[in-house]
This record gives structure tokens, sequence and C-alpha cells, in this order.
């Protein structure tokens, strides 16, 4: 049983962010990548299935910058192999799900698994749209928000989560491609010393001859969210602040 | 018939002696090794004076004060106890030829008072003033040490007594012995009674001391025959150089602590070594927090769990609980204060070695770890705005790895992304400007030194980060490096020489102190305060950074005030060891505050100097937390100094 991941460097969106000056993107000058936190919970989803079933892990991840730690931490995390897909930056005018996936599609035909894991959505692909587009590619069966993945033979069983703490239980002909939602447990802590002693290790390449998707729709302008008037500051000593909150407390009903 | 009985009843208490003290010292011998033997001079010097001269002991005055009484009376009545057995198990054998009845009869009656009184001092100090270091001390041993020890003088000074009564004349060598003989003679005790009650005399001496013998192995009086070599073998590398991780030589990955055999001999002689006097449990600044911590506990608990081989449970989150390990701020204290040498902060260290290896952390310190490992700084900021700060200059600071420059500023974590830190940050850029000193930073190129990061216990990581800024140095030409941070400081002067660099490191506290010095800044007088100042561990404790700091302060005018944990005494902020990525909010106090309440009760001090970011952050928090904005404020050095050039 093969288990292909695939891991996404995104822009980190936590800290201090500026536009382009054409407000059509984030400028990237200043700001770091890091693993869309939902391609983390993929790997984990993914070394966990490794521990329980012995099956082996292979992690790909297009090029950019930092993405050779990042799959060295997925090595050092359990991952049987890791594989970098070259990408020159200037080559490829968008990385959205619908430009890469054609990409991504060709790298799994090659690598053969039995499951595709990947995050659900991310920073840049906020509708989830990967999964899908892998599964067209592909002609193979896919869900996504999964929370719960149990491999059988020649199919799997995913658990799909909706609103209200209600979800579904899927099975799927095997290979097929889920989107990960989260993993059975929070992502593991990788000692240094691991990273360490993987600091020499080269990640092999992969190099696929494949033409990146157009965009169907492109942004046309991005603003910052106007954050203005959105709380009300309460002025007073302890007791006025009390007395305000517990009138909106029981405004809204919570008292 | 006395000399063959002796003879018996002695050997085999030495036989239960040695056994019962070797099956203790036992696990030493399947431990890793490490070299304690270098530099035999200086141990011996180091080991004669913390002994002699009970340096360490008599910093607490009245336990120092009994225990030198109580030492040195041994001392002189162990000549007693070589007459009481050699002149028995050897007849004809006496110390009388070299003035065992004169000189040296009449400094065991002196001692033997003064033994005696030490002793009522410690009986008193333990169930009277019961100080609060001895919680979680045995009490009972304690007490049966003290009956024992009493009744061994006791005894030694009633044989006298009755030897002197057998004749009825006074000793003018022994006046208490003569004393207590006419006190038997008034009772009717003479000749052949005397003569009788002298022979059980002598027996409940020498069976007492016996016993004593056989119980020491157990008892924490075990220090008797372990401190000296502990002392002895105490390490002697840099205090801020954590030692690395054992590893055997046919060993590719180390274990960490899985079994005793995984600590080292030293580690393993430490809690056999420990006297439970809870010195180390006083300064503590994680105990005083109200955490599972106490520095004392977690030696017992580790001789104990070795001495009772408790296979069934793992040290680790077993003999010793993974919170306690967590608790620790690695602030040194202990280590600092320990009459018998005990290292306590690299057991830590090693077993959160084995805690992060395992993957099993304390959820805050995780996020900041992988932290590290995304961008190199706690922040989860990215690398490339590490220099961000220098926003609002009035100057752009030189590239260091573009151009040699004189000072090469490692700014560290806090001060580079730390917003309150950040003011200060550019105050010391603003100053050095002012000053002309031929600096630059590493921009990009740096990353957080790994000070905690070692000390948090991820060891792999620490290299990482060490090695990317060994590498970044590498290819920068400089003179010294300048740091703000004592982390940093620390780092990069005593660790980093392990891995093979070595720079000439120093405090902004002591380049400022040189460009005042030298005219290059000139402070106003007159705007002199009321201050006080906290010692950084990693500055002070570790790297005897004190004066400096006070140099300066009194060079701007202000008037120091000192609190009473000051220099090597001082008291941890709470922050260090990877401490301030953690949850404190089980804490009972915070360590910042109770140091605020210290400075509080000074009275009169309107400042509270420090000359350390992380301390910035720590003691604004505090002093908010415990609304006293309007009675002190924070103000970092460079804040001094700026205000005093306006």
């Amino acid at each position: 049983m093969k288990i292909t991941v695939i891991l996404r460097l995104e822009p980190v969106l936590t800290e201090e962010l500026e536009l382009t000056n054409d407000a059509r993107d984030v400028d990237r000058e200043w700001i770091g990548l890091d693993m869309n936190q939902f391609d983390d919970q993929a790997l984990e989803q993914a070394i966990l299935i490794k521990e329980q079933t012995g099956a082996e892990v292979v992690a790909i991840a297009i090029e950019d910058e930092g993405t050779d730690r990042m799959l060295k931490t997925a090595l050092a995390r359990g991952a049987d192999t890791a594989r970098l897909i070259p990408m020159d930056e200037y080559d490829v005018e968008s990385r959205s799900s619908r430009a890469m996936a054609p990409i991504y599609a060709m790298a799994i035909r090659e690598l053969e698994p039995d499951m595709v894991l990947v995050g659900v959505l991310s920073n840049a692909d906020i509708y989830g749209e990967l999964a899908p587009y892998l599964a067209a590619h592909l002609g193979w069966p896919q869900a996504s928000a999964i929370s719960q993945v149990t491999l059988g033979t020649g199919q799997v069983t995913l658990r799909q989560e909706y609103a209200g703490g209600r979800s579904a239980r899927l099975a799927l002909q095997l290979p097929a491609i889920a989107g990960l939602q989260t993993a059975a447990q929070p992502p593991r802590y990788v000692a240094g010393s691991k990273l360490r002693d993987l600091l020499k290790v080269q990640i092999p390449e992969l190099n696929i001859e494949a033409v990146p998707g157009a965009d169907l729709a492109e942004a046309t302008t991005l603003a910052l969210p106007d954050m203005s008037g959105a709380a009300e500051m309460i002025d007073g000593d302890a007791q006025e602040i009390a007395n305000a909150i517990h009138a909106l407390l029981e405004e809204k009903g919570f008292v | 018939m006395q000399t063959l009985l002796l003879w018996i009843v002695t050997l085999a208490t030495l036989v239960v002696f040695a056994w019962r003290f070797g099956t203790r010292l036992q696990p030493l011998f399947s431990a890793r090794p490490v070299n304690r033997l270098d530099r035999p001079g200086e141990r011996f010097s180091g080991m004669l004076g913390d002994i002699g001269l009970h340096r360490r002991m008599l910093r607490f005055t009245y336990s120092g004060v009994l225990h030198a009484m109580i030492f040195s009376s041994f001392l002189v009545l162990f000549t007693a106890i070589i007459e009481s057995f050699g002149s028995v198990l050897f007849p004809g054998f006496t110390l009388a030829p070299v003035g065992g009845e004169t000189w040296i009869a009449i400094l065991q009656e002196t001692f033997a008072l003064l033994i005696l009184v030490g002793l009522g001092m410690a009986a008193y100090q333990r169930l009277i003033r019961k100080p609060a270091r001895f919680e979680g001390s045995r009490k009972g041993d304690a007490i049966l040490i003290y009956v024992l020890a009493t009744g061994i003088v006791a005894s030694m000074l009633l044989e006298f007594a009755s030897a002197i009564a057998i004749t009825g004349t006074p000793n003018p060598y022994r006046p208490v012995s003569s004393l207590l003989a006419a006190l038997l003679g008034q009772v009717g005790v003479d000749g052949h009674a005397a003569e009788t009650l002298h022979m059980s005399f002598y027996w409940a001496h020498v069976l007492i001391i016996l016993g004593f013998l056989a119980y020491i192995p157990g008892s924490k009086h075990r220090h008797m025959f372990l401190a000296a070599p502990n002392i002895f073998l105490r390490p002697l590398h840099p205090k801020g150089q954590l030692p690395a991780v054992p590893t055997l030589e046919d060993e590719k990955t180390p274990s960490g602590i899985q079994s005793f055999s995984d600590f080292t001999w030293k580690d393993l002689l430490d809690p056999l070594t420990c006297t439970e006097c809870g010195r180390c449990q006083s300064v503590c600044p994680a105990y005083a927090a109200g955490t599972p911590l106490s520095p004392k506990k977690l030696i017992m608990d580790l001789r104990d769990g070795m001495s009772t081989g408790e296979a069934h449970l793992p040290i680790v989150g077993g003999v010793i609980s993974e919170d306690v390990l967590w608790s620790c701020t690695t602030c040194r204290a202990c280590m600092e204060v320990c009459p018998v040498h005990i290292e306590h902060v690299p057991k830590i260290v090693e077993m959160r070695r084995t805690m992060v290896e395992a993957g099993t952390l304390e959820p805050m310190l995780q996020d900041a770890l992988t932290s590290f490992q995304s961008q190199g700084n706690s922040f989860g900021k990215p690398a490339k705005q590490r220099a961000r700060w220098i926003k609002g200059l009035s100057f752009k600071p030189v590239d260091a790895r573009n151009q040699p420059v004189d000072v090469l500023w490692f700014v560290g974590d806090f001060a580079s992304f730390d917003a309150r830190a950040q003011e200060l940050t550019r105050m010391v850029a603003e100053l050095l400007h002012q000053a002309g000193v031929d600096f630059g930073i590493l921009y990009d190129g740096e990353r957080n030194s790994g000070n905690d990061v070692r000390r948090a216990g991820d060891e792999g990581l620490f290299e990482l980060l060490a090695q990317q800024n060994i590498d970044t140095l590498a290819g920068c030409e400089f003179n010294r490096i300048m740091t703000t941070d004592p982390h940093s400081l620390n780092a990069l002067k005593s660790e980093y020489p392990a891995l093979g660099a070595d720079y000439d490191v120093v405090h902004y506290s002591e380049l400022l102190l040189d460009l005042i010095s030298a005219g290059k800044l000139t402070p106003k007088q007159g705007a002199a305060a009321q201050v006080t100042y906290h010692d950084p561990c990693y500055l002070g404790r570790y790297n005897g950074g004190f004066d400096a700091p006070r140099d300066l302060i009194a060079a701007l005018g202000h008037d120091l005030r000192e609190m009473p944990r000051n220099r090597k005494n001082s008291f941890c902020c709470g922050a260090g060891g990877g401490r301030i990525w953690m949850d404190d909010s089980a804490f009972h106090e915070r360590p910042s505050e109770n140091r605020i309440k210290e400075a509080l009760a000074l009275g009169d001090v309107s400042y509270f100097v420090v000359s350390c970011p992380k301390d910035v952050v720590m003691y604004t928090a505090a002093i908010q937390n415990l609304g006293v904005e309007d009675r002190i404020s924070v103000r970092d050095l460079a804040e001094l100094v700026t205000e005093s050039l306006e």
C-alpha cells in the first residue's frame, strides 16, 4: 500500500501583510512561507496509517522558497521518501490549484499510489479545489473535509465532516483522493536531532513534463479587511465596565 | 576476650557498612563515563576551601555555624574514637605519647561541649524553627542522627568520667569529665562500681559508633563520606556550557534517559551525596511559584529511584514527572547554593532531551520550537522580518555580512521582534551611532542563538541554529560581538566554543560603560533617581557580569539600592530555560511578581533597572499585573543612558 501526500508552502498570513502595487496579490518581500496546516494534518494522517498498516508514504511538493526544508521535515516526521518537483518561479504565472493540478496529477501517475492525501484547503485555495481537480484529471473518486481514514483492501473508508457535528461514512474504491480536514492526532513534534541528521540528505527530484492549467478567474483587486468599527471599547472604572458587559450579555440573552 | 569481641563486632559492622554502601554505589559502575579528574590541583584547592572554610555553608549563617561546630568537633573527637578502638583492638596502643592525655584531652573536652551545643542548635532548627527548606526532607533520619551523635559524645564523656571516678582524682586536662566524675562520686559511684560503669560506658560508646557506621549508608549522613569527593569532582567547564549528550563510542543515536545507566556516574553520585538541606529548594523560583519542581525532591527522587531499583517505572515521566522537568527555568540558583556542588540543571536538561526526542512536549513549547524549525525564531515571524525594527532609525545600520565592522551586534529574538523590546533596540542603535561606534548587524542572516532551545531540551535544533549563526559569522569581519541579550551572550560566549567557534563577546552594559568612560557619550549629572537593579541569570550567575551594569548606573548619577537577593543570589524572572514559551497559568505567584514585591519592599525606589530584553517584557507585565505602575517602573540600561543624554 502506497500513500502520496501533497505538501504546499503558503504565505504566513498571521503577521503584518502588505499588498503588491497592483493590489492583486500579497507582497512577498517581507513575508515568510510555511507548510499549509491542512497539508500538515494530511501528512500526520499518512504517518499514522503507516504506523498502523506499514504503508509506504511518499511526500511531494512543487519547488518554492523552503520546499527542501519542508520535505526534510516530512522525512523526519516519518515519510519514507520525498520528491521535489522542480519549478522555476519565473516560469509560472499562477500557483493556483487549477494551474498546478496537471503537474500534481502527472506526478501521481508516475508514483502510482493507492491513496492521495492532501489538505482540504489552503490560504490560496479557500474553496478546497485541489482534491476535486486531481480527481478530474486522474478519473479517481475523491472526498473532501475528511477527518478519519481507514484503508482496507481495494477500498478506503472515510469520515466526512458536516456542519453541526454531523458526519458521513463513505467508502471509496482505491485508488482515491482525500482532502484532509484533520488527522486522528495533532501533528507530532520532530526533535531537531532528526532534522540535523537529514541536513546533508539530497531530496530527489521528480521531473514532470506537464503544462500548468489556465486559471478561469483572476483576482482583480485585493483589499485588507476594514477593521474599524468592529469593536466597541468600553471606558470607565472596573465597576462601570462590569456593568456595561453585564448589560450587553443580558441584551444578547447569554445571562 | 574484650579484644576478640571488639574485633568480631567491628569487622561485622564494617562488612555491613561496606555492603550497604556498595549496593548504593553499584549503579555508578554501569553508568556513562565523564572525565572529572582534569585539573586536580584546582579541584583539590577548591574542595579544601569549601570544606575547610565552609564557604558555601556559611551563606546560611545559623546552619553554617552549627555545621562548622559539629564538623570541627567531629574531626577532634575522631582522636577519641581512634583511642577507644585502638586501645582494645591493639592492646598497648595509646595516644598518650603524642599528648592523648594532655593537650588532645583538653581539646576533646572542649569540642565535646561544642558539638553538644551544635547538636542542640541543629535540633532546635529542625524541630522548632522549621525553615521551609526542610519541607520534604526526612525528619526521622535527621533526628536519629542527632540522637546517635549525642549518644556517642555522652557515652564518651561518661566513659572518661567513670575512669576518673575509679581513683577519684580529678584530671586537670579533663575538666568536664572530672566534673561528671565528681557527680558520680556524690551518688556513690567509685572504686569497683566505677570500673564496672567504665566498662559499660566504653561498650556503649563503641557500640553506638558502630551502629552509627552501619546506619550511615542509608542516611543523608552519607555525605560524611561523599561530600568531599563530590566537591572534588565538581564541573570546572564554563558555567554557561551544558554538557553534550553523553554518547558511547559504539552508539549512533543516544538513547536518552531510559534507565539509570544512561546517566553519567557523576549524575548518580550527586543524589547519593545530597544532604536534604533544602537550600536549593529555598532559592528555586519554580518552587516559589508553586510548581511541582523542588530541586531537592528531584534529587531525592532520583536517589530513591536508583537505590530501590524502581524498574517498573520509567525515569522520565515516572520517577520524575514531566511537569517537574518542564518547570525549571535553568537559572542555576540551586547549583550555586548547593554546599556539595550537586548539578541539578544538566540532569533536568538531559531528561528534557529524552522527552523532546520522544516528541512529548509542553504544548506551547511545541509551537515555539516548531516555529524555530521553520522560521529560526520563536515569534513565528518570517526570518525576513528580523531586521524590521530598524524602521524609524535616523540611519541605516551596516550589513555586517557585506562590510567589515569593529562591533558586530548580535541582536537576538526578543530585541528584534518584541514590540516593547524593539523600542530599546532602536535606542541602543542610536546610542552606538551617536558615539561613533563602527557596528553592523546580520539582518535576516541571524537566527536565534539557541541558548534556550538547548535548555528546553532540543539539542539537534540548537546545533542547527548555532551552526547557521556560526556559518554566517564566519563570512563576516569583526573584532568583537555585542549583544543586549544575556541568553545570546551565553550561547555565543560559552556554548559556541564547544562547536569550534570562539568570539570576544561583550554585553551592551560593558560597551556603554566604555563609551561613557572614553567620553564618547556624556551623561548629564543631576537627574539622580533611587533605583534598584536586577541581575539577569545568564549575565550574572552564568557569566559573572555583575559590575558593569552597576558601574553604569553609578556613572549616570543614580543611587543604587540593592535588593536582598542580588548578584549570585539574584532571583530569576521566570523566563529562562524555555519557560518563556510555556504556560505559566498554574503558577501561584509568578517569579517576576515575587521579584517586583522585593523591589517595592525597599521603599523609595522609582526604577527597576534591567539589562535583558526578556526582563523588560517580564517585569513590565509583572508591574501591570500587580497594579503598581504608579510606584515603580521598568527601565532598561539603554533607556537610562538615553534619558541622561537628553
